[in-house]
């Protein structure tokens, strides 16, 4: 399945990539060179027993945060790219996923290059309170300068994307293109069953639900993402 | 509603007015009733000057609290309300409409909690759907294009849950708020007056200038929720509150908001007029301050404002 990028060859189920995959992915061999690799979230609250959390998610993913950040290229094409990893503390948004998101778009702004962000996330990261929720204002400032200039940003939404990420950049992009089968909203489906006692139908959320509400302009699989992505830029870029 | 901590003051209210009925003449009962007076003072002094965080969050949501129509009757001369997002409906759980408040002309916007059980139900409790905040967006615009001020009024426990909110693109309508607010040419003044609860409340003030009642809280997520994924029990909700330094003073303390508005002690669901005058004072403050400022000026100073929020080490 490794060499599918963990699509399951029989039932083409998409399962979480990590963030360097992904890049591996998306941009041309030997293209990415990331940038602000070793920043490292602090604990600006104090939070009992985040230390430990995030000492057990570098370990256990080898990376430093939920989000690898970069510049390369794309059939040629040099984009902004970020990639958000699942497997560190559900990708959650802090202060460094903030910082590092709004230092793509700010790089992509100064260097004039399309933008790609890829998002995989729980939403924002409890363990940083109010910070974290303010990473949605700080990304979204950022976002509102790029957007003056005439380079796209497009958002790729994976399994599963929801809460202040969804809330934010990953939805304010000129396109939306989201993995097929991956669970896209605001509120999880076992928050909403709790609160409002409603039985959610079949495929509540999926990108398939949430292109048929308009929301998601088209359902890529994995494995033709790096095309679809191409096709894009050769028009746009 | 009296809340748990409230007991020992509501207990001695009680006593005093049973005793008044009582008292007559007597010197005996009046000294009691004063020595009464006294201990309920102290108790008071006690009990509010040492709120905990979860106390101060279940004083920003008790019933009584003065909320958004307390404020408009109170501040506000003129109000021509608007409604509706001109795409699906209107949700009563926000509202807005150009108003003249303290003599200022602004564009208004808050959450409504209602003011009776059938209006607290149709305004959902201050939990807007999509179309709320496409109706909020609607008014940015409007602010933005006859260059009035915007002030909102923050107290919502969050932008509502539920399969039609998610149906109609929640996310979308509180991220469309967020890059309306980065861009709007014109300042935007908000004050916390009760709950503000995560997206639902940031779509509302990520602003140039944020006040917060001194009761009224500002977080990522609601204690109990925070305690059910954290802790794993809901019933931790006063540590997971305690942990998210949501109140207004930790918040101020962090530097992301600008004040802490005084309320009178026993809060602002006790004498409500001395919350909202605190209010009104801030907001008249703000208001008049406000010089002719160029649209470049008021976005760029927005965007060092929400820039420089964070912390990180290496990198």
């Amino acid at each position: 399945m490794a060499a599918r990028f963990n699509v399951c060859p029989n039932c083409e189920f998409h399962y979480p990539l990590p963030a360097p995959d992904r890049v591996r992915l998306l941009t041309d061999p030997g293209s990415f060179r990331e940038v602000d690799g070793g920043m490292q979230a602090s604990n600006p609250l104090g939070f009992e027993g985040y230390e430990d959390r995030l000492e057990t998610a570098r370990a256990r993913s080898g990376l430093q945060e939920a989000v690898l950040c970069g510049v390369g290229e794309i059939g040629d094409r040099r984009v902004a790219l970020a990639a958000m990893d699942f497997r560190f503390i559900g990708g959650s948004m802090g202060s460094v996923v903030g910082e590092k998101v709004t230092r793509t778009i700010e790089l992509a702004y100064a260097e004039e290059l399309p933008l790609v962000v890829v998002s995989a996330s729980g939403g924002a990261r409890m363990f940083e309170g109010v910070y974290s929720l303010m990473q949605l204002s700080k990304t979204s400032v950022a976002l509102a300068r790029y957007v003056e200039g005439s380079w796209p940003f497009v958002s790729v939404l994976t399994d599963p994307t929801f809460g202040g990420v969804t809330a934010s950049f990953a939805t304010a992009a000129d396109v939306i293109v989201a993995e097929p089968g991956a669970r896209i909203g605001f509120a999880g489906s076992r928050v909403i069953e709790q609160t409002t006692k409603e039985r959610l139908p079949e495929g509540f959320q999926t990108a398939e639900f949430q292109r048929e509400h308009g929301m998601v302009d088209r359902i890529v699989h994995r494995l033709e993402l790096k095309n679809d992505l191409r096709l894009l830029l050769g028009i746009l870029a | 509603m009296i809340l748990d901590f409230e007991r020992p003051i509501k207990e001695l209210e009680e006593r005093i007015s049973e005793l008044q009925r009582l008292a007559g003449e007597s010197e005996e009962l009046l000294a009691e009733i004063s020595r009464l007076e006294e201990a309920l003072d102290a108790a008071r002094r006690r009990i509010f000057s040492n709120l905990s965080p979860y106390q101060r969050v279940q004083v920003a949501r008790h019933p009584d609290r003065p909320n958004f129509r307390a404020y408009l009757e109170a501040l506000v001369e003129d109000f021509y309300e608007l409604a509706g997002d001109r795409l699906y409906g209107d949700d009563p759980a926000v509202r807005g409409g150009f108003a003249r408040l303290l003599g200022h002309k602004v564009v208004l916007i808050g959450h409504d909690k209602g003011a009776d059980v059938k209006s607290r139900v149709e305004g959902n409790f201050g939990m807007a759907h999509p179309e709320g905040y496409r109706k909020v967006k609607r008014l940015y615009g409007l602010a933005a294009r006859f260059g009035l001020p915007v002030v909102t009024l923050v107290d919502t426990p969050g932008a509502f849950a539920g399969r039609g909110a998610e149906q109609r693109g929640q996310a979308w309508a509180i991220s469309d708020d967020l890059m309306a607010l980065a861009r709007s040419p014109v300042p935007v003044v908000s004050v916390v007056i009760g709950e503000g609860g995560s997206g639902g409340a940031l779509a509302m003030c990520a602003a140039d200038y944020v006040g917060m009642l001194e009761n009224s809280y500002l977080s990522v997520i609601a204690p109990e929720a925070c305690a059910s994924i954290i802790f794993r029990d809901p019933g931790w909700a006063a540590e997971a509150a305690e942990a998210l330094k949501l109140t207004a003073r930790d918040l101020k303390e962090h530097g992301i908001v600008d004040e802490v508005l005084p309320e009178p002690l026993g809060g602002a669901h006790r004498e409500p007029n001395a919350a909202i005058e605190a209010v009104g004072v801030a907001l008249g403050r703000v208001l008049s301050g406000l010089g002719e400022m160029d649209p470049k000026t008021i976005r760029d100073s927005r965007h060092e404002r929400y820039r420089r929020i964070g912390t990180h080490a290496g990198g």
